[in-house]
């Protein structure tokens, strides 16, 4: 008997309609029960009642092929709260040593600034760009006094955020992946404030069979950052949202809803066709989708993909614990992009942009994949045409 | 019963070792459907590629006899797959292709595995109607559609999937593959087996392909909403709106309770100081959709109705008919577990029926919440219960459902509509048929399963 892995409550209140197998990516790919959100929750009720052993192997094998994209939570009208009905499992499940190793080096990594300093000076040495001289324009963090002193875009001017702070959170991975992201940001809305002593939000460590310090970190980090905190990345936001609650938190294209500067991407002379990967826990877990599409539809021309909505494979860690899974799901969407003749596909979390990445440049696809605040800063104003 | 490493290994065999799953926790995950209460693990689950490993495995069962239930996506609500005696669960989801839609010839073949969904909308990018309507279409498979003889929310006017399967494949326990009815409108050849099989509940043969009927989409289609006082006055509007002339595509009730329930699920507006609504729509030309709905507001007034409304857009309209879909899971918030039955009556008696539901809760003190087709009669009232460990609330809300069976057949209805028997209410089909009719259920089933390996503590057994 382990019956103190889930909280009761959230495990009883599936009835097992099964509305949750059509959207749930794994069911997709074998068609068995097991891993579908209605038979894992089984499998915990199995595993809370005590009728299979806490070491059991299809609980292990299950919790973890599992991608963690909730994308059964919209469907389900008996509101069961899946995500964090998974989170609670791998805490069970990846508790200790039991943790897949590659996430314990990740986590490690996210929690020691030093050593995310080290892995993007190692990236950039990587890619034979010397630390000296991507210093100025890699920099993702110039505080707001020494930004340049432009003119402020007519939209962002128009909204003033009376007196409350509003600080630009940077990402344990994003700020060393992809600074471009944040700088664009704060390109778009140059009253972000981007202090640099900020942590990780704990998210990875929420998903990642470690709850309470998931929960530590986002309350470290939102002490550090004072006042609502701006995302780029939509799985952070849902993450912060969960710990903080929702009024703390806004993802990017919930903020620049009625402040982005006016423009368009142009490519030889014609707006450019843009698709949009949803970011699964910016969707399910706090259903936004309409605003990122509003915003990337007022600079481009947007191609719905069929499967936008659908988790690209990236996961978190997913992408590393269980490459071939991953591939198998980003190699499909890749065809579909291909399929849909666009430019650039736009990611709205910085796990996305690098899966989207990977899968394109594997394939040699001519499309690019750029985050949402990168698309939105390429705008050339009406203006300058 | 564990099954014998020979006989998993010639499984393993006939699928593949990835396709034959035998651990402990795939037996748990599969030893239940969508029906509360009902559980027995399999021995074993296997995954059939096509229909010459259905035919292997069965042929192997009905050799060591060897239990055998087949299923779709589990989303049935009889506990029709809960493989009562153990043995295998054969799953046909890797049957999964829409194996041609024909325009020219009204008409799709598909296999099992494929979703309701999925065929209506390969159907309706020819212009075709696939019109079996189940709540659950979005899950519920081609297969198990027809092997429970799905209805939903078209009933009235497009009846339910027996009206629209012209043929199948189908293996018989003992491993023959047999071909009925085909592509043929018209076609006497011999009993009509397509029409057997279709409602069989997996217990006389697996299906493993299915030829159905499509019709030309309807130009357009349109939705409404009435509110009545109580429930009773919304099912004399339904026989009102009947003897107007029109039969609508659809003609649902949802009580106070489900109203609430569905509210809090899908926001939409809804009265909140109505007992009952009633949501009606058709479909054809939009000029005769205009009329009809018309037709069936003048008949709602007439009958007492509080307030009557027509959606305004599609996409309001698909949003009420999508929550109608959702009452029972939106129901279930109230409780740890919902039990649904399927009670149907003649449509004349539906306001009486709605009476007798009332007095039989309050006389077995349990909760009783109301909705379903209320054009066809079909009625599905859903008792909520704190928890599946309150015996005592259990056995209350169990006798009262054998009060509402009774009351059902005593106004000459029947114990399920479309929801089938499965084994819910298998102890309830003696009253509906009689002892000859069943006994002759049973020689029918000795007849295509003569081991009785195919669900066997089900129909017929």
């Amino acid at each position: 008997m382990t019956g103190d892995v889930f909280h009761p409550e959230q495990l009883s209140r599936c009835i097992s309609c099964g509305f949750c197998l059509p959207a749930c990516p794994t069911y997709a790919m074998t068609g068995d029960e097991a891993s579908s959100p209605r038979g894992r929750i089984t499998l915990m009720r199995a595993l809370q009642d005590g009728t299979l052993p806490a070491d059991d192997d299809t609980l292990a094998e299950q919790s973890s092929f599992c991608l963690g994209c909730r994308a059964c939570e919209p469907v389900c009208p008996a509101g069961v709260e899946y995500g964090s009905l998974l989170e609670q499992w791998r805490v069970h499940q990846w508790r200790g040593r039991r943790r897949p190793l590659l996430a314990r080096a990740l986590m490690l990594v996210a929690e020691r600034r030093t050593l995310l300093r080290l892995l993007g000076l190692l990236r950039r040495a990587a890619r034979g760009v010397t630390a000296a001289t991507a210093a100025p324009r890699d920099h993702p963090t110039r505080p707001p006094a020494e930004r340049p002193a432009g003119p402020v875009p007519p939209a962002a001017r128009a909204v003033p955020v009376a007196g409350e702070a509003t600080q630009l959170m940077l990402g344990c991975f994003e700020r060393v992946l992809f600074p471009v992201v944040s700088r664009a940001a704060q390109a778009l809305d140059p009253r972000l404030a981007a202090p640099t002593a900020q942590g990780c939000c704990g998210a990875l460590h929420a998903h990642n069979g470690d709850l309470a310090g998931g929960e530590r970190m986002a309350h470290r980090l939102g002490a550090e950052l004072p006042g609502t905190i701006v995302t780029t990345s939509g799985g952070c936001a849902a993450h912060l949202a969960a710990v903080l609650g929702r009024d703390r938190v806004r993802e990017l294209s919930q903020w620049l809803a009625d402040r982005a500067p006016e423009g368009e991407v142009l490519l030889g002379g014609r707006r450019a066709r843009v698709a949009l990967q949803d970011s699964c826990h910016l969707r399910n877990g706090l259903g936004v989708f309409v605003e990122p599409r509003a915003l990337l539809r007022r600079v481009a021309d947007h191609v719905e993909l069929p499967s936008a909505a659908a988790c690209c494979g990236a996961a978190g860690t997913y992408s590393l614990l269980r490459p071939r899974e991953s591939r198998r799901i980003i190699d499909a969407k890749i065809d579909e992009i291909e399929a849909a003749g666009v430019d650039y596909v736009v990611a709205v979390n910085p796990g996305c942009l690098r899966q989207l990445r990977t899968g394109l440049r594997r394939r040699r696809s001519t499309v690019r994949a750029v985050h949402l605040a990168e698309l939105l800063a390429e705008a050339t104003p009406p203006a300058d045409r | 019963m564990a099954l014998s490493a020979t006989l998993l290994a010639e499984l393993r065999g006939i699928v593949g070792a990835t396709h034959v799953h035998d651990a402990a926790g795939d037996l748990v995950v599969y030893a239940r459907d969508a029906t509360p209460l009902f559980r027995h693990e399999p021995d074993a689950v296997v995954f059939p590629a096509d229909t010459a490993e259905v035919a292997a495995v069965l042929a192997l069962a009905t050799r060591h006899a060897v239990p055998v239930v087949p299923r779709g996506a589990g989303s049935n609500l009889c506990a029709a797959t809960v493989p009562l005696r153990g043995g295998i669960v054969l799953v046909l989801t890797r049957l999964n292709r829409i194996l041609e839609v024909a325009p020219d010839e009204l008409l799709a073949v598909a296999q099992p595995g494929v979703t309701s969904a999925a065929l209506a909308e390969a159907a309706a990018a020819r212009g075709l109607l696939w019109a079996p309507d189940p709540g659950s279409r979005t899950v519920a498979t081609v297969g198990g559609t027809i092997a429970t003889c799905a209805g939903g929310l078209r009933g009235l006017k497009y009846g339910v999937t027996r009206n629209y399967v012209l043929g199948l494949e189908a293996v018989l326990p003992t491993g023959e593959v047999i071909r009925t009815g085909g592509r043929l409108w018209k076609d006497v050849a011999g009993y009509d087996l397509t029409r057997l099989l279709t409602g069989s509940e997996g217990t006389l043969a697996v299906l493993t392909e299915a030829t159905v009927a499509l019709l030309p989409a309807p130009a357009s289609s349109n939705t409404g909403v009435a509110y009545f006082p109580t429930l009773a006055d919304a099912g004399h509007a339904v026989a009102a709106v009947i003897r107007a002339g029109v039969v609508p595509a659809t003609l649902e009730f949802l009580d106070r309770a489900c109203i609430d329930a569905v509210e809090d699920f899908a926001h939409l507006g809804l009265r909140a100081d109505a007992g009952a609504l009633l949501l009606f729509g058709d479909d054809g030309p939009p000029e005769a959709v205009a009329t009809n709905l018309e037709r069936i507001s003048a008949a709602c007034v007439d009958a007492g109705a509080i307030e009557v409304t027509t959606a305004r857009e599609v996409a309001q309209a698909e949003a009420l008919l999508a929550a109608r879909r959702c009452a029972l899971p939106a129901l279930s918030r109230r409780g740890g577990v919902t039990i649904l039955e399927d009670a149907t009556v003649p449509r004349p008696r539906i306001a009486e029926m709605v009476d007798r539901i009332e007095a039989i809760a309050e006389r077995h003190g349990v909760a009783i919440a109301t909705f379903g087709h209320a054009g066809d009669g079909n009625l599905h009232p859903t008792c909520v219960l704190g928890s599946a460990a309150d015996r005592a609330a259990v056995a209350r809300a169990e006798a009262a459902f054998a009060d509402i069976f009774a009351a059902a057949l005593d106004l000459g209805g029947t114990i399920t509509g479309e929801h089938g028997v499965g084994a819910a209410k298998l102890p309830f089909l003696a009253a509906r048929l009689g002892d000859d009719q069943l006994a002759l259920l049973r020689r029918i089933k000795t007849a295509f399963d003569p081991a009785g390996i195919l669900n066997p503590g089900k129909l017929g057994s």
